[in-house]
């Protein structure tokens, strides 16, 4: 759970959680009389409701398409066990997870031990991680049991037939939910109407209430499939107490969620499961940092109404750089597709994000950029973007206490060194209180030599720390980190 | 030890309650005819700020202590007391007479700040007040008698009594005043007698009532961990401060740690060199080709030990009081090779930069120093740093942020505070829509100032 926390605490729509909160002061949809051409129109429409059966049948069966799904993250010196919740998605018995269930700096060899449970019960069965897809951010987990399997109904079940459901404002929506593994993450239903419909930039429907579980599935009164429960928007109180009287505090519901996605951005990538673990190619352009420009800058540099994002930077090596993006370069339009206006505009880096990563790698993206007066049009040909951070070498040594792990792209870009010129190893987890620790080695530390002997690289640093492990008779060794900076020997003291 | 907890000890709007028990309260009997002469030098300093903080001009008060040093009214005090940006300084004398004072010098490095008593005040109405002499630092020994004297919490001429408890204490101040770098230069002296907010400034004394050094420091929450600058470093900066009213440093950018037990590793006999932990990227150390891990053994000829903590502010010191300009000769070790480098001084300068407020954006700035630049790993030193925004004016409105670094104006780089000053005069003439280029985090955006 404390992962969906942190992605219900990472989701970029702080905004909308205001906007959200007015709809929900305000009440006005439970409570108003409905003129009489609405009632009209329900008149008509009661043959065809009574014609769709009822929500305890319809719950019964889509409850197939829910999954508990548990697993374990091994790091160097405890297991963390998650349970979080997932929809199925094809016969395979193919579930997706949202993108916030999985850790990002977690590497993939550290996941272990999936299991899937079904609704209400007590057994559980192996599953298959198969990677995250970089462009809907979902992890695919799959069930090995083919039993098991024949038990599960795929979401696009109750897709129905055509385009796929899409949810109007006031519309009565329901969803499911799971109770915790003490009650065999026993299934429940959760209903609602939805109040607002934002892009942020994915198609996302806001419920006044609880719909769904985050990660499962939530249907219209005739049971078609509708939508996935995001992570949940934090939602502002004041809080009164004996000390505060009135003080403000976020809350955020992890286990349900009224705001979902709407099956428009589902269906048409359910078949981007992964090819391997990795998730690979990941289609990049290479830039870092983008930011919206607000409607008074657009007007000063007489763009109008035009929505644009101002380059941060522009990575080395990368296909923008290539292209020949600059920093302060302002992107205008994707392949001749301006960019469009969203509102809170923070959500358009992620919609110029999610345009790259569902192209190709080796397809040619065209920017529309503005630098300066001048206008320009820059082709770049998306590469697969360099080694991440969780496919990083990595190892640890438990007698020195910490992790060794390659120096990879990110690294350099977050210490704002040139990733061609950069050398060492990064310090990936320190146990506390171990000899690593006492000298002051830190987390994220960059190590650049050790024993007076600069350290190139991954391979280079496995050795020379394998070989210190092991020297029993070793007394001391001494390394080289930066830190922010600056540099700092540290001496580790062995015996 | 938790370094990030020391306080500069400066009392800040005392209340009126406590400034009246001051004036009840009765001076502790002497121990010395010195000691006498001594109480006759202690002033409290009221001393009243501009700050820029909150994007307008606003003013701070605070009360320190300081030592009247001589007869033509120099006053040693703090340099979390008084500052530059002092507008009001007043002086209570001993003999509970108030005079008004003016900056002479100051210097954070050392937190020592000098002023004058207005001496045609003092002749006008016929005022007495005594002077204190320096007493011998580097003489002192643990355990030895000290007093403390000073205005804690406004309670003027408070005497409190103690024992040297460290001669030569290693403290790094990583706060700093106010942002502004301290204690890199110096050792300091650590006492038990009881040091308390307002008795900053305030000379600890010996029996016979020499000043030995300046009260500055105590841990919050600790029990009578209280720190002084020694005189011996004090006596240095007086008389560089009444003469040149600033301190001038020089810099090469070494970064210093004690050998401790890695002598071994290094194959040096102990007490030889000490170890070169940090060079500062960009400094004149680093285009001299001085690296992290190398090992300082001698500057200029003279060799240089840094076994200890305690010895490294002196080497630093060392360094520091080269001339500005000035070629040292470095002789290093690295690996098994040792070598001299020429190393030329540049001058010191300090981490925070000159400020300003721009009062028709409500925006505070700050210029950028390199200090800033290199811990912020800032490309370049374009831009001037946002200290403080006002709720409700045009910067705010626009968006912008405490800790921004504004990096153009209407697409003209930002490059000093006067062309920040002459953009905000522009824009005073003839209100319009000004666009700026921030950077946050590495981020570029863009705002506009809408009037």
């Amino acid at each position: 759970m404390i992962n969906l926390l942190a992605a219900a605490i990472r989701e970029v729509v702080a905004a909308v959680c205001d906007r959200r909160f007015s709809v929900r002061r305000g009440r006005a949809f439970g409570g108003h009389r409905p003129p009489l051409q609405a009632l009209i129109v329900v008149a008509l429409a009661v043959p065809a409701l009574r014609a769709a059966p009822d929500l305890p049948t319809l719950w019964a069966e889509r409850v197939k398409s829910c999954v508990a799904v548990e697993f374990v993250t091994e790091l160097e010196t405890e297991r963390m066990p998650t349970a979080t919740m997932g929809t199925v998605i094809d016969s395979q018995g193919t579930i997706i997870l949202q993108s916030g269930a999985i850790d990002p700096r977690v590497a993939t060899s550290q996941l272990k031990d999936f299991r899937v449970h079904l609704p209400g019960e007590a057994a559980s069965t192996p599953a298959e991680y198969l990677g995250q897809d970089a462009f809907t951010e979902w992890h695919f987990v799959r069930v090995a049991d083919a039993k098991i399997r024949a038990q599960l109904v795929p979401i696009t079940a109750f897709a129905g037939t055509g385009a796929p459901a899409s949810p109007s404002l006031a519309e009565f929506v329901w969803g499911i939910g799971l109770r915790n593994k003490d009650e065999d993450f026993a299934p429940y239903i959760m209903q609602s109407h939805v109040a607002l419909l934002q892009s942020l930039p994915q198609r996302t429907a806001i419920a006044q209430h609880e719909v769904a579980a985050p990660g499962l599935p939530a249907f219209n009164r005739e049971g078609r499939f509708i939508g996935i429960a995001a992570s949940s928007f934090g939602q502002s109180f004041l809080q009164f107490s004996r000390r505060a009287s009135g003080a403000p505090v976020i809350l955020v519901n992890v286990e349900e969620s009224s705001a979902f996605t709407v099956a428009t951005e589902i269906l048409p990538h359910l078949n981007r499961i992964p090819k391997n673990v990795t998730g690979r190619p990941i289609a990049w352009l290479g830039y870092y940092g983008l930011e919206p420009m607000d409607r008074d800058v657009a007007k000063f540099l007489n763009l109008e109404t035009q929505t644009g994002g101002v380059v941060s930077e522009v990575l080395e090596g990368s296909p923008a750089e290539k292209a020949g993006l600059k920093s302060r370069d302002i992107i205008l339009a994707l392949d001749s597709k301006p960019l469009p206006s969203l509102k809170p505009d923070k959500v358009l880096p992620t919609y110029i994000e999610r345009e790259i990563e569902r192209r190709a790698v080796g397809d040619t993206l065209t920017l529309s950029v503005l630098r300066g007066t001048e206008r320009l049009e820059l082709k770049a040909v998306l590469a697969d973007e360099p080694k991440l951070m969780r496919e990083a070498d990595r190892k640890y040594f438990d007698r020195i206490g910490f992790s060794t792990r390659e120096f990879v792209y990110g690294d350099a870009v977050d210490r704002r060194v040139k990733p061609s010129s950069a050398n060492g190893v990064i310090a990936h987890f320190v146990k506390p209180n171990s000899p690593a620790a006492t000298a002051g080695l830190r987390m994220d530390d960059w190590i650049k030599e050790i024993d007076g002997q600069e350290v190139k690289g991954f391979p280079e640093a496995f050795a020379k720390l394998s070989d210190i492990e092991k020297d029993q008779a070793r007394p001391e060794f001494v390394m080289l980190v930066s830190r922010g900076g600056e540099t700092a020997v540290l001496r580790v003291k062995l015996k | 030890m938790k370094l990030a907890t020391v306080n500069p000890f400066l009392t800040r709007s005392i209340s009126a309650l406590f400034a009246a028990c001051a004036l009840a309260s009765t001076a502790v009997g002497a121990v010395s005819r010195g000691f006498d002469r001594l109480l006759n030098a202690v002033v409290r300093i009221d001393v009243r700020e501009l700050t820029f903080e909150a994007g307008a001009k606003r003013y701070s008060s605070g009360i320190g202590s300081g030592v009247i040093l001589s007869d033509d009214g120099l006053v040693l005090t703090n340099a979390h007391v008084a500052s530059p940006r002092a507008v009001e300084v007043n002086i209570t004398l001993a003999s509970l007479e108030r005079v008004s004072a003016k900056l002479v010098g100051w210097d954070h490095w050392t937190d020592l700040a000098l002023l004058r008593i207005d001496l045609a005040e003092v002749k006008k109405r016929s005022l007495k007040f005594a002077h204190a002499d320096f007493g011998d630092s580097e003489k002192l020994f643990p355990g030895e008698t000290v007093y403390a004297v000073g205005t804690p919490y406004g309670l003027t001429r408070t005497v409190t009594r103690g024992i040297i408890s460290n001669n030569r204490q290693f403290l790094v101040d990583s706060r700093g005043i106010n942002g502004y770098e301290t204690g890199q230069f110096n050792t300091w002296l650590q006492t038990d007698a009881a040091i308390n907010p307002g008795n900053s400034g305030g000379p600890l004394v010996t029996e016979n009532g020499k000043v030995i050094g300046i009260s500055a420091r105590g841990f919050q929450g600790a029990n009578n961990l209280g720190f002084a600058i020694p005189s011996s470093t004090a006596r240095r900066i007086v008389s560089t401060l009444a003469q040149e009213g600033v301190v001038t440093r020089s810099y090469i950018g070494l970064g210093l740690g004690a050998l401790q037990d890695l002598e071994v590793f290094y194959s040096l006999a102990l007490n030889t060199g000490t170890l070169i932990s940090n060079v500062d990227t960009g400094s004149p150390a680093a285009k001299a080709g001085l690296r992290g891990g190398d090992i300082l053994l001698a500057i200029n000829g003279a060799k240089v030990v840094g076994r200890f903590p305690e010895e490294l502010p002196g080497i630093q010191n060392l360094i520091a009081s080269q001339p500005v300009a000035s070629t040292l000769k470095l002789t290093v070790k690295r690996g098994t090779d040792t070598h001299d480098y020429s190393v030329v001084t540049e001058k010191l300068e300090s981490r925070v930069g000159d400020e300003w407020v721009l009062e028709k954006w409500g925006l505070s700035v700050r210029a950028l120093s390199r200090a800033y630049a290199r811990e912020n790993q800032l490309d370049d030193m374009t831009g001037v740093l946002v200290i403080g925004v006002q709720p409700g004016f045009p910067a705010d409105t626009a968006g912008i942020f405490r800790g921004d670094i504004i990096a153009k104006i209407n697409q003209l780089p930002a490059n000093t505070l006067d062309v920040v000053k002459a953009a905000q005069g522009a824009y005073e003439a003839k209100p319009e829509p000004t666009l700026f280029e921030v950077q946050r985090n590495r981020r570029v955006s863009l705002f506009i100032l809408k009037p």
